[in-house]
């Protein structure tokens, strides 16, 4: 099954969800297309005009453009989703990397779509890194 | 993702015993049409979707909770990113926090193959209207 992360581009989910037999949808694979194809130099920091138009059907003109810049690449992937893991507190989830308008609209968006979503802590330590990984096991076994 | 090319990071989790060199090495004796770089955390690897896959795969025989990795979007030396072409590094710091943090993932893993079960997670209770009201009253 696809399961979107969030972080999209976190190496601990997205080793995980692969190590269960699951596809991860990153951020790394849609950036990898925008430099083959659109030969892009910095995505999503630079962006085309197909990517304006596709993030506009997810936030409003009136919304930054930086959110709608993220949602041209993680909103297609959530429509492919048919699960997510979200990863919540991430010490490097702040300023404008952790983007907190985009975390919003992203848990709006999933929502929406009404799939099967884990919510996890970032482990801080040994304890909440086992709960971590038991937790995520046994909602990807779940999905199968 | 292309099936023609993937590019992979593989990191070592600070607990193992592998280093970045014998990671490089036990590729070039696979004889597989790859490129390897080495690199502090691991290697990165490049070569067509199902080589790479079933390198991945022998490659976690050798510590099987202990090598990580991820798919990487730009070319293993592309100097957009390579640090020889003083290439920008965005996302770095994230990802040598959840290296720094892939210890604790291991021993996470480990104690999940002996069978330990999560722990109730704590849920924030929602505030209550009267303790809103009383945190919002000003104090005369």
């Amino acid at each position: 099954m696809k399961v979107f992360i969030d972080p999209p581009n976190s190496l601990i989910l997205f080793d995980l969800v692969e190590r269960s037999g699951h596809e991860p949808l990153s951020t790394m694979a849609e950036i990898q297309e925008k430099i083959e194809k659109v030969e892009l130099d910095m995505p999503p920091m630079n962006v085309s005009v197909e990517d304006v138009m596709k993030g506009l059907k997810y936030a409003g003109i009136e919304v930054p453009s930086g959110v709608r810049g993220r949602l041209a690449i993680w909103g297609p992937m959530i429509e492919a989703a048919e699960a997510a893991i979200i990863m919540e507190d991430c010490p490097y989830s702040f300023g404008c990397v952790g983007c907190h308008r985009t975390t919003l609209m992203v848990r709006y968006l999933l929502k929406k779509k009404n799939i099967p979503v884990l919510y996890v802590d970032y482990p801080n330590d040994e304890d909440q890194a086992k709960d971590l990984v038991v937790m995520m096991r046994e909602f990807l076994e779940g999905l199968k | 993702m292309s099936a023609e090319r993937e590019t992979r990071i593989i990191l070592i989790s600070p607990a193992s015993n592998i280093t970045p060199d014998q990671l490089v090495r036990t590729i070039h004796t696979m004889g597989k049409n790859v490129t390897v770089k080495e690199s502090c955390y691991g290697c990165v690897l490049e070569g067509k979707q199902d080589i790479v896959r079933g390198i991945i795969n022998e490659l976690r025989e050798l510590d099987p909770n202990g090598i990580f990795t991820k798919v990487r979007a730009f070319h293993a030396g592309d100097p957009r990113r390579c640090r020889a072409h003083h290439g920008t590094r965005p996302g770095f710091a994230q990802l040598e926090q959840e290296w720094g943090d892939l210890w604790k993932i291991q021993r996470g893993l480990e104690r999940a193959d002996n069978g330990e079960k999560a722990s109730k997670r704590e849920i924030q209770e929602k505030l209550s209207v009267e303790k809103f009201k009383k945190i919002c009253e000003v104090r005369q």
